[in-house]
């Protein structure tokens, strides 16, 4: 720890207004309006080499936009991005020789099978040199349990990742921008997936990526940032985070029972019912629910755990940004 | 990054237009010459078409009706005028496959992720598609070579090859403006509907510039004439005097601030959403 691979500097994206008309055979030509949207504000940001950091946040909280500016996919409204020290700009080429990218949604083109694409991203990284890559990216496949061989039209959603995965890992990227990787992935895949960025963390290279899995990111990642509104709410390490002390409940009684029985029970907020169901927030102990739920006949009763967003929001709701960086916490206040 | 790379690969995807283009192509140089059995009946087209007001005329590519009464007349007039109207559609197909398409499509976030200039890429796939146009003009005139076999002996003494080959080498320059204008639209404008609406907007416009400018007259029909590329093409003055260099000089150097401009315009903007 301590170099930083990933630095932003008060990168801020704004999406002017616009009209768009659409075409389509046999349709008049229909006019799409937008409005200009702030898709990221004033984001310091920084990820330190060999840690894998979670990036987390709702849709549309500008997890994505921030990829893309990352990228150089798209260019900041104001402010800059560095990655290992270089402009994300203006030496974008540069960047990418040390990136590995995997977008949300991969497209590629349909006709070609997965190594022929292979073989060219690989040819373009390293041109004669491409050997290396490729042997790799097939180790890649044999342990992801994925066919080269069919073209990508044929390929599931979940294959479609796995194919993403071995063009983002196959030259062994000092940095891997991950967004939303194991959508799509079956459990077994995913526990692969974690032990394949454990091995990237253990060789000292870094992990950025986007995700909505609480398991996943506890498994794997170091620190995570929320997003919220375009606006970074908290950096945090994983550890903290998910030490906090509340999930949700869903009870099913066999009487319909009134919502204000349990709000005033100890450690229960937020109550709503929902087809017959009681659902809450629990907050400490169960003993003063099961105390409370003791008065009726229960018919079902089941736990879940908040998601990371929750978690946040439970700890900072909508205070301004605290980055717990490292003892030189950056403190920035979002405006 | 090995130069070329791009390039090699987009003539490798895409070699097979040649033959699919140059052959379609071919196969209406074909269809011309077995259309044209002999003098006789070439004349006798020649007299129907007199008939026809010059702006009618000049829609089907020819202004000189009498011209028609030749072989070679009939084939720039059979081959080149409508061989120039196909060749627009593969020219907005071609330049929307080096950028738009791959935009549209979402795959253009992976290649740009990779250590790649955008330039580059933009320069390398119009070379290959620019390429591609000289296979199929090239398909194109073989096959008309070899279609003279069709004709009668009477017509096939009389076709001068080295008139359909300059009229075939007429072509590339107004493919090339095509190919770099469908190019700039596709890097200008985010949106592949609108580039491709704008793309086709111009050449319509051109071609109907072109004949209507006939019917109008003074400093309209000049404005009309010099503001339309298909002016430019002129295939009936290839066949009276050769080519015309001033006229190819100026479709290339139109395609070349064209080509700048769309390097320009995609390195300095937003891809994708």
């Amino acid at each position: 720890m301590g170099n930083a691979v990933i630095r932003t500097e008060h990168l801020t994206k704004v999406y002017k207004a616009r009209t768009e008309w659409e075409f389509s055979m046999g349709h008049m030509p229909t006019r799409r309006q937008y409005e200009a949207t702030r898709a990221l504000s004033d984001l310091n940001l920084t990820v330190e080499q060999g840690e894998i950091f979670g990036y987390l946040g709702p849709n549309g909280a500008g997890k994505t936009t921030t990829i893309r500016l990352l990228l150089d996919l798209i260019r900041p409204t104001s402010g800059r991005a560095f990655i290992f020290d270089m402009d994300a700009n203006a030496q974008s080429v540069d960047v990418h020789k040390r990136i590995g990218f995997l977008p949300g949604e991969l497209n590629l083109w349909k006709n070609r099978t997965a190594r022929q694409v292979v073989n060219y991203f690989a040819q373009v990284r390293a041109g004669a040199n491409a050997g290396l890559i490729l042997r790799y990216a097939q180790e890649l496949a044999e342990r992801l349990g994925f066919n080269m061989n069919k073209p990508v039209r044929d390929y599931s959603s979940g294959n479609k990742r796995k194919l993403g995965l071995i063009l983002a890992l196959m030259h062994k990227p000092d940095l891997l921008i991950l967004d939303e990787p194991t959508s799509g992935l079956d459990p077994l895949m995913q526990q692969t997936f974690n032990q394949l960025m454990l091995e990237v963390k253990e060789e000292g290279r870094t992990v950025f990526m986007s995700s909505h899995v609480l398991s996943e990111v506890q498994a794997i990642c170091d620190r995570v940032g929320i997003l919220r509104r375009g606006e970074l709410k908290a950096v945090e390490s994983v550890s903290k985070l998910t030490h906090t002390d509340f999930r949700w409940v869903t009870v099913r009684l066999k009487e319909p029972v009134s919502v204000d029985t349990f709000k005033g029970i100890e450690g229960v907020s937020d109550v709503s019912a929902v087809n017959g169901e009681l659902r809450f927030r629990l907050t400490g102990d169960f003993d003063p629910l099961l105390r409370a739920l003791s008065q009726h006949y229960v018919v079902d009763l089941h736990t879940q755990d908040p998601t990371l967003e929750e978690i946040f929001l439970a700890f900072y709701g909508d205070q301004p940004v605290r980055n717990h960086n490292n003892d030189a916490a950056v403190k920035e206040q979002v405006q | 990054m090995s130069v070329g790379l791009i390039f090699g690969d987009t003539l490798r995807q895409n070699w097979r237009q040649i033959l699919y283009w140059g052959g379609g192509l071919g196969l209406l140089a074909v269809y011309v010459f077995i259309a044209i059995p002999d003098m006789n009946a070439l004349q006798q087209y020649a007299n129907l078409v007199k008939a026809l007001p010059p702006a009618i005329l000049e829609a089907f590519g020819m202004s000189d009706a009498e011209m028609l009464a030749t072989p070679d007349g009939f084939i720039i007039f059979g081959v080149f005028s409508y061989g120039i109207l196909i060749m627009a559609v593969f020219a907005v197909m071609a330049g929307m496959g080096v950028t738009a398409n791959e935009e549209d499509d979402g795959i253009l976030d992976m290649v740009l992720s990779l250590p790649l200039p955008r330039w580059r890429l933009v320069v390398e796939k119009t070379l290959a598609y620019l390429v591609i146009a000289v296979g199929i003009v090239a398909v194109m005139f073989i096959a008309l070579a070899v279609g003279t076999n069709f004709s009668g002996l009477e017509i096939r003494e009389q076709v001068h090859l080295d008139i359909m080959a300059k009229s075939a080498i007429n072509l590339l320059p107004s493919v090339t403006l095509m190919i770099t204008a469908t190019v700039f639209a596709g890097a200008f404008f985010r949106r592949k509907a609108i580039a491709m609406g704008v793309v086709a907007a111009f050449i319509i416009v051109s071609y109907f510039m072109d004949f209507l400018a006939e019917v109008a007259s003074g400093a309209l029909s000049e404005f009309m004439k010099a503001a339309s590329f298909f002016t430019y093409f002129n295939s009936e003055g290839v066949m009276r005097e050769g080519l015309n260099f001033s006229n190819i000089a100026l479709l290339l150097g139109v395609s070349i601030v064209l080509f700048v401009a769309s390097i320009w315009a995609f390195q300095r903007r937003d891809i994708g959403a």
